[in-house]
């Protein structure tokens, strides 16, 4: 909660210290104000907060690990988005105050224990990031991608709402453990509820990403800048997916037999179409976000699991989001005119600190043992092992396709033939890439903590 | 549902005016090709969840729905703002607010 405040609060003060057009003076303050809100996320006890009354939201100990994550990943992308807008220094502010309005709802949409807080931050969530997609005002791509996602976004929003009403309609309550009780009592059976579900499920899975509502995916990510697009597929999808997985474990979890189906058939249709598309691509940013369809569909299986499913999660979104970031700098470093992957070839030898992050982060996401990536697969698809096998067996073999297309990247980037040349990185740029692999590396090792 | 039923025919009516302005609202979304008119429609559906949710806070006697409404009022006018300068930027790039005329991006 306090966090929360400290964020929103760092986000006012940004826009105030950007009128002095010093893009290095912004970043630190706002560096600043996101590690406050790191330290109070990491300390935070809901006795002393300064709300402790109020209980629309609060925070378990696996909700705190997941505002950590979010935070941490919004400082990669504050971190990123300085070496794209330092000479811009009108809009510099913009961008960092927007990223951390964005980041202010994804902690209300971690934390939420009602519906007003789940509504208001699925909002607080989505508003600054339709902004952000087209924050290059002269770039026709940039405004088309906003135009795209503002509507089917708000469309969106609109059914999410009205599965909202038809749920309160049928539980008469708006708290989640009001709802849950009311379901369990033998509402379960009630068509109202189950259309409203209905309705709130198809809105997650856009808001996630996942098919039958992933075709918003590639053209946003295309059409927004890096470090939008970094932080769209990191934080983003994590505060989705987390309020996703949160609300169907716990509050409708007498409902899981009528939505596992469903869930199941999204998870196997999203890996198929992700990695098999992801494979015709020709422009990096296109690629990934078919890529982060197929991750997305991964993910999706933390629904299934009641007991686990959280936690799995985490581990997860840790491999993928550190990779992803990774990849992302590594386009940004790389990128000339266009985003095509043929400006990949040869430069893995010619920069070693590139070359080594490539490699790791690409072997992470398609699933191979020592690193983060294959923990997260691991854990997410050993719970559904004994009820879900022959959807198991398909997630592996279309996991098997996610390889083939990473290691093919892997090799273009390693090829001998284009004789890469040295490419010029800012020391951010550097930390961002050592950073993310370390997660890639080492985020398991939480698990031997805990 | 079963408690809807005692209620007579009064809630049903509210409950079915709602679905019909969601419905028109949605096909609207989904057929018509003004971004203004795609604004007007989205509007539409979130006014169609005002009234239901209106009706059910006075079927259940609880005011919880009703501030509720005043939530979805104030994000509406926030998404309008956000849409409506969204679509002058897009307006300003391409001099069109015809949907269709997007297509640049795909593959």
């Amino acid at each position: 909660m306090d966090a929360l405040i400290i964020i929103f609060i760092t986000g006012l003060l940004g826009l105030f210290v950007g009128m002095l057009k010093k893009s290095q003076l912004t970043l630190i303050v706002i560096c600043t104000g996101l590690i406050a809100g790191f330290l109070s996320m990491f300390f935070m006890n809901d006795y002393e907060s300064i709300f402790s009354s109020y209980n629309g939201l609060s925070f378990s100990r696996t909700q705190q690990m997941f505002g950590l994550l979010a935070i941490g990943l919004t400082l990669l992308a504050v971190l990123l988005g300085y070496a794209y807008y330092k000479e811009d220094t009108e809009h510099t502010a913009d961008y960092y105050g927007l990223i951390l309005f964005s980041l202010t709802g994804a902690i209300c949409l971690i934390g939420f224990s009602n519906m007003f807080m789940f509504f208001l931050g699925l909002e607080i969530l989505s508003i600054p990031i339709y902004v952000l997609v087209g924050i290059q005002k002269g770039n026709s791509l940039a405004s088309e991608a906003s135009v795209k996602y503002f509507f089917t976004g708000s469309f969106a929003t609109a059914i999410m709402l009205f599965g909202i009403a038809l749920i309160y309609g049928s539980t008469g309550s708006f708290e989640m453990k009001e709802i849950q009780m009311a379901i369990d009592m033998g509402m379960s059976h009630s068509p109202m509820l189950n259309i409203g579900v209905l309705m709130m499920m198809a809105a997650f899975l856009f808001k996630v990403g996942a098919v039958p509502f992933h075709f918003w995916g590639p053209d946003v990510y295309q059409g927004s800048s890096n470090a939008v697009m970094a932080f769209m597929a990191s934080v983003v999808k994590l505060a989705a997916l987390f309020a996703f997985v949160h609300l169907f474990n716990f509050t409708f979890q007498t409902l899981t037999p009528f939505v596992s189906g469903l869930v199941l058939f999204a998870i196997i249709v999203s890996l198929f179409l992700g990695y098999l598309s992801a494979l015709k691509q020709t422009s990096f940013r296109r690629m990934m976000a078919y890529s982060s369809i197929a991750n997305t569909g991964f993910a999706l299986f933390a629904v299934l699991n009641q007991q686990f499913g959280e936690a799995s999660l985490w581990v997860f979104l840790i491999g993928y989001a550190c990779s992803t970031i990774a990849l992302i700098t590594i386009n940004m470093i790389v990128e000339k005119e266009t985003d095509e992957l043929s400006n990949w070839k040869g430069i893995g030898y010619a920069n070693p600190l590139i070359g080594i992050t490539l490699v790791i982060s690409l072997l992470s996401m398609s699933g191979i043992p020592p690193f983060t990536g294959f923990f997260g697969k691991y854990l997410l698809l050993s719970s559904a092992f004994s009820d879900h096998l022959p959807f198991v067996i398909l997630a592996i073999i279309a996991s098997l396709v996610g390889a083939y297309l990473y290691l093919r990247l892997m090799l273009l980037s390693l090829s001998r033939e284009g004789e890469g040349q040295k490419l010029k990185m800012t020391g951010i740029q550097a930390l961002v890439l050592i950073v993310s692999l370390a997660g890639t590396v080492g985020g398991w090792l939480v698990l031997l903590i805990k | 549902m079963e408690q809807l039923n005692n209620i007579g025919a009064s809630l049903d009516f509210y409950i079915f005016v709602s679905i019909a302005l969601f419905s028109i609202g949605a096909i609207g979304v989904l057929t018509r090709k003004n971004m203004i008119v795609l604004l007007m429609c989205i509007e539409l559906m979130l006014n169609a969840v005002n009234l239901l949710l209106v009706t059910f806070s006075t079927f259940f006697g609880n005011g919880d729905a009703q501030i509720f409404v005043f939530f979805i009022i104030v994000v509406a006018a926030a998404e309008a703002t956000i849409g409506l300068s969204i679509l002058i930027m897009a307006y300003r790039n391409s001099k069109s607010i015809d949907i269709e005329m997007f297509n640049k991006l795909n593959g």
